[in-house]
C-alpha cells in the first residue's frame, strides 16, 4: 500500500551488453555511496560529510525512507555542536509535538520568493566551534537558515517525484521545526510559502492526492494558535470554488468545498434566511454544471451532498436544518423538475435516471408517493445504459417493490 | 510489453509463468532498480507470497530463506525494517507479520526472533492515545493506512488488547466523508485505497456498522470504468490494483455483484504478461510484483477458477487466516 506508481521493481526490457554494463557501473555507486553512509551511521557519525551523502543519495533515490531519517538525524541528535542538538531546544523535547495533538510536526515551505540558487552544502556552519555565547537571536537565524535550505533541498524532488509519501514527510517535520525553533511571526512566514507552494503543485495536477491532504495540514497549521492564525474558511471556500470553474471533474475540490460549508456557515454566524439562500446558490452552481456535464460522476456526487443535506434533518451539519417537510419535499420536487430538463437533451445518461430514482425514493419518505410507471421505466433506462452495475440494479428494483 | 489479445474470451490466468516471474525477482541483481527498490524488500515478498498461494503454489520460494530473511530485518524495539540496514516502520512490520503467518513462523520468531509480544509493543507504542490513530514510525506520520496495519497484524498476534481498539474504530468513523468512503485523515477525500483499510479495519474490531454501506456500495461500484477495471477516485484512470482495493470493499460489505465479474475478470487477464510472467497496472505497461500481487488477489475474489480463496480483511489466503484465528 505504500509506494503505488513508483519504486517498484519492473520487468526488464531487454538490454544491451554495453546497456547491462553501464548499470552495472550505476550499482556500484550506488551502493559505495550506500555503504559509506551505512559505515558512518554504524559509527553515530552523523556530521556535516554523512549530512552531504544523504542529499546525493536521496536526490537519486528519493524513497530511501531510512536515509530521511538519517538526515533527519544529522540535524538533530548527537552532541550539543550539531545543528538541531536536542539539549538546543527550548519547547517540546522531541520532534513530535510542535503542534499540539497533531503530531505530524511540520509541513510548509517554498522555496524562499527569490530565485536564487540554494547553496550546495546545505548544512549549515555551526562555526563558531564550541562557543557558548550564541545568542538565541543567532541560533534563530541559523535554525532560519536550516530550514530554508531543507525546504530547498526537496523542491526539485516533489517535482520529480510528485507522489512519494516520504518527501512530503520529511517537509511537513522540517516546517514542524519552524514552529518549534523560530519566533511565531517568522515560522508563520514559512508556512504561508509552503501554502503557495501547494498551490503550485495542484496547478501542475489538479488532483493530487498528496497535494490536497498536504494543503489542509498547511491550512490547519496557518490556522492554529501556534502560528497566531484565524480562520481562513473564507479564503479556501473561495480557492475551491476557483478550482472547480478551472475544472468541474475536480471532485478533489467539490470534496472539500463539502468539508467546509459546515464551518463556513458556522462561522458566517448565518441564520436561518442565509443559509437557505447559501444552499440556494450552491444548487444553482451545480446545476449550471450539471446543464453542461451531466456525464460527470464528480457533479453528481455533490449533487446528492446538497440532496442529502436538504432530506436529512437528523444530522445536525445540515446546511439548513429549520427547513419544514414542506419545504424541503418542494426542494426535492423542483430538483426533480430540473433533472428531468435535462432529459431533454441528454437521453442516454445513466446518471439522470439514477438520480431521478433516488430523490423520487426520497420524497416518498418525505410523505410524497411516486408513480409507479415512472419509477419502472427510469430502472429499465438504467439497466440498458450501464449493464455493468445490474447486480445493483437488480437489488434496486428489489428494494422499489418491496415498498 | 503484453499485447492486447485479440479474442479476449480465449485468455486465462498464466499461473505457471506468474510462479516463475516471483521465484526470479530475487535474481535481478544485475538492474539499478533491484537496489534502489530495498526499502520495498520485506514489503516485496509479501506481495510475492500471497500471490504464489493464491495461486496455488506455496512453496514456490523456500520457507526456511523467508523466515531468515524476515527476522534478519527486525530491530530490538520488535519493529521490522524493510531489510536489514533499514529503520524499523509499521508498513514493513505488518508485512513481516503477515509473512510469518503464511510460513508458520511465530514459534521461530519467539525462538530466534525478539518474539510475538516484543512486535505487539512496537506496535502498540506507535498508537496516538489521544485520537486513536497509529503512526508511522518515530517521526510521527499519521495515516489510515497505519491503523489497519497495527489493527491487522495484531490480531494476527493475538495481541489486540495492547491498544485502544475503541479509540482506533472512533477515529476511523471520524475519517468518513458524504459520499460514504473514507481518507487519510478526518476530512481527506475519499480513496479507494484508505477506504479498504477503513473497512477492514472496522471489519476486525467487528464495528461495519458504523459503515453507510449503501453509499459506499454506490460509490465503489462506480469505480469500474467501460473497459471493465477499476479507478481508485472518480474520473481518474484504471488501475489493476484497484481490483483489490475496490473489491474487497465491496466485498466486505457484501455487495461484490454490485459490478460486473467478467469485465474486471478480463481486465486483469489484459494486464498479464502470459510468456515471462507477472501483472502490470493496465494491458500494455510493464509487469511489477505489487500489481501481481494485488491482481492476483482480485480474480481470487471474484471466483477465477483454481485459485486459493483470498480473506477480502487481511489479503491473505482463507486458509492460513483460518488456522491463525481459529
Amino acid at each position: 500500500m505504500t509506494s503505488h506508481g513508483h519504486g517498484i521493481a519492473r520487468a526488464t526490457r531487454p538490454r544491451t551488453e554495453e546497456q547491462r554494463q553501464a548499470d552495472l557501473d550505476k550499482i556500484a555507486r550506488y551502493r559505495t555511496l550506500e555503504d559509506d553512509i551505512r559505515d558512518r551511521v554504524s559509527r553515530q557519525d552523523y556530521d556535516q560529510d554523512t549530512f552531504s551523502l544523504t542529499s546525493k543519495l536521496l536526490r537519486q533515490n528519493p524513497e530511501y525512507y531510512t536515509v530521511w531519517n538519517i538526515r533527519r538525524r544529522c540535524l538533530t541528535s548527537g552532541s550539543s555542536s550539531k545543528p538541531w542538538a536536542m539539549s538546543s531546544l527550548s519547547k517540546g523535547s522531541s520532534t513530535f509535538s510542535a503542534t499540539g495533538t497533531s503530531h505530524l510536526a511540520s509541513a510548509s515551505s517554498s522555496p524562499p520568493s527569490s530565485t536564487e540558487t540554494p547553496p550546495s552544502h546545505n548544512y549549515p556552519k555551526t562555526g563558531m566551534s564550541g562557543t557558548t555565547a550564541e545568542t538565541t537571536e543567532d541560533r534563530q537565524m541559523r535554525d532560519l537558515e536550516i530550514i530554508k535550505s531543507e525546504l530547498v533541498f526537496t523542491v526539485p524532488l516533489l517535482m520529480e517525484f510528485p507522489k512519494c509519501y516520504w518527501i512530503w514527510n520529511y517537509r511537513l517535520w522540517t516546517l514542524g521545526q519552524a514552529i518549534v525553533r523560530l519566533p511565531t511571526h517568522v515560522a508563520r512566514k514559512v508556512w504561508e510559502e509552503e501554502l503557495g507552494l501547494v498551490g503550485k503543485m495542484l496547478h501542475r495536477d489538479r488532483r493530487n492526492f498528496h497535494a490536497w491532504g498536504y494543503r489542509r495540514y498547511v491550512v490547519d497549521q496557518l490556522e492554529s494558535a501556534a502560528l497566531a492564525g484565524q480562520s481562513m474558511t473564507e479564503s479556501e471556500f473561495e480557492y475551491t470554488t476557483k478550482m472547480i470553474r478551472m475544472d468541474l471533474s475536480n471532485f478533489s475540490a467539490w470534496h472539500y468545498r463539502s468539508q467546509l460549508i459546515p464551518r463556513l456557515l458556522r462561522e458566517r454566524d448565518a441564520d436561518d434566511q442565509a443559509r437557505q439562500k447559501f444552499l440556494d446558490d450552491e444548487l444553482a452552481f451545480i446545476r449550471d454544471g450539471l446543464n453542461v456535464g451531466p456525464e460527470d460522476q464528480s457533479l453528481w456526487f455533490y449533487h446528492q451532498f446538497l440532496a442529502s443535506n436538504i432530506i436529512d434533518d437528523a444530522c445536525s451539519q445540515t446546511i439548513a436544518p429549520a427547513l419544514s417537510v414542506d419545504q424541503r419535499r418542494s426542494y426535492i420536487e423542483r430538483e426533480i423538475d430540473e433533472i428531468k430538463d435535462l432529459l431533454e437533451d441528454y437521453t442516454d445518461v445513466k446518471w439522470i435516471y439514477e438520480a431521478l430514482i433516488q430523490y423520487t425514493q426520497s420524497l416518498s419518505r418525505l410523505g410524497q408517493q411516486a408513480k409507479p410507471t415512472e419509477l419502472k421505466d427510469w430502472l429499465a433506462q438504467l439497466k440498458s445504459l450501464d449493464p455493468q452495475r445490474t447486480g445493483r440494479w437488480n437489488d434496486l428494483e428489489a428494494q422499489l417493490y418491496a415498498a | 510489453m503484453t499485447e492486447a489479445p485479440a479474442t479476449t474470451k480465449q485468455l486465462h490466468l498464466a499461473t505457471d509463468a506468474h510462479v516463475q516471474y516471483i521465484q526470479s525477482l530475487d535474481t535481478h541483481k544485475d538492474e539499478l532498480d533491484y537496489w534502489l527498490t530495498e526499502h520495498l524488500r520485506l514489503n516485496g515478498v509479501y506481495w510475492g507470497l500471497t500471490a504464489l498461494h493464491l495461486l496455488g503454489h506455496p512453496d514456490a520460494l523456500p520457507p526456511d530463506e523467508t523466515l531468515d530473511f524476515i527476522l534478519s530485518c527486525q530491530h530490538e524495539s520488535g519493529g521490522f525494517g524493510a531489510a536489514p540496514g533499514h529503520d524499523a516502520h509499521m508498513l514493513s512490520t505488518v508485512s513481516a507479520v503477515q509473512i510469518l503467518a503464511m510460513v508458520d513462523g511465530f514459534d521461530e520468531l519467539d525462538r530466534r526472533g525478539k518474539g510475538k509480544a516484543q512486535v505487539g509493543k512496537y506496535i502498540a507504542q506507535l498508537q496516538n492515545r489521544e485520537t486513536g490513530t497509529f503512526y508511522g514510525d518515530e517521526w510521527g506520520e499519521e495515516d489510515t493506512r497505519f491503523l489497519y496495519g497495527a489493527l491487522n497484524a495484531l490480531s494476527l498476534l493475538g495481541l489486540t488488547s495492547l491498544v485502544d481498539v475503541e479509540r482506533a474504530v472512533s477515529y476511523v468513523a471520524s475519517c468518513a466523508n458524504f459520499d460514504g468512503g473514507y481518507g487519510v485523515r478526518p476530512g481527506a477525500e475519499s480513496h479507494s485505497g484508505q477506504i479498504f483499510t477503513c473497512v477492514a479495519a472496522l471489519a476486525i474490531a467487528k464495528r461495519l456498522d458504523l459503515v453507510d454501506q449503501e453509499k459506499l456500495g454506490q460509490w465503489l461500484s462506480e469505480r469500474q470504468v467501460p473497459g471493465g477495471g477499476l479507478n481508485g477516485r472518480p474520473e481518474k484512470k484504471e488501475d489493476v490494483c484497484y481490483s483489490w482495493w475496490v473489491l474487497s470493499s465491496l466485498s466486505i460489505i457484501g455487495k461484490i455483484h454490485w459490478i460486473d465479474r467478467d469485465g474486471l475478470i478480463q481486465f486483469i487477464l489484459q494486464s498479464q504478461d502470459t510468456e515471462k510472467g507477472g501483472i502490470a497496472d493496465r494491458p500494455g505497461d510493464m509487469v511489477d510484483v505489487w500489481h501481481t500481487c494485488f491482481g492476483a488477489a482480485g480474480l481470487s475474489l471474484l471466483g477465477y477458477p483454481s485459485m486459493e480463496e483470498v480473506d477480502p480483511v487481511y489479503c491473505m489466503p482463507k486458509a492460513v487466516i483460518k488456522r491463525v484465528l481459529g
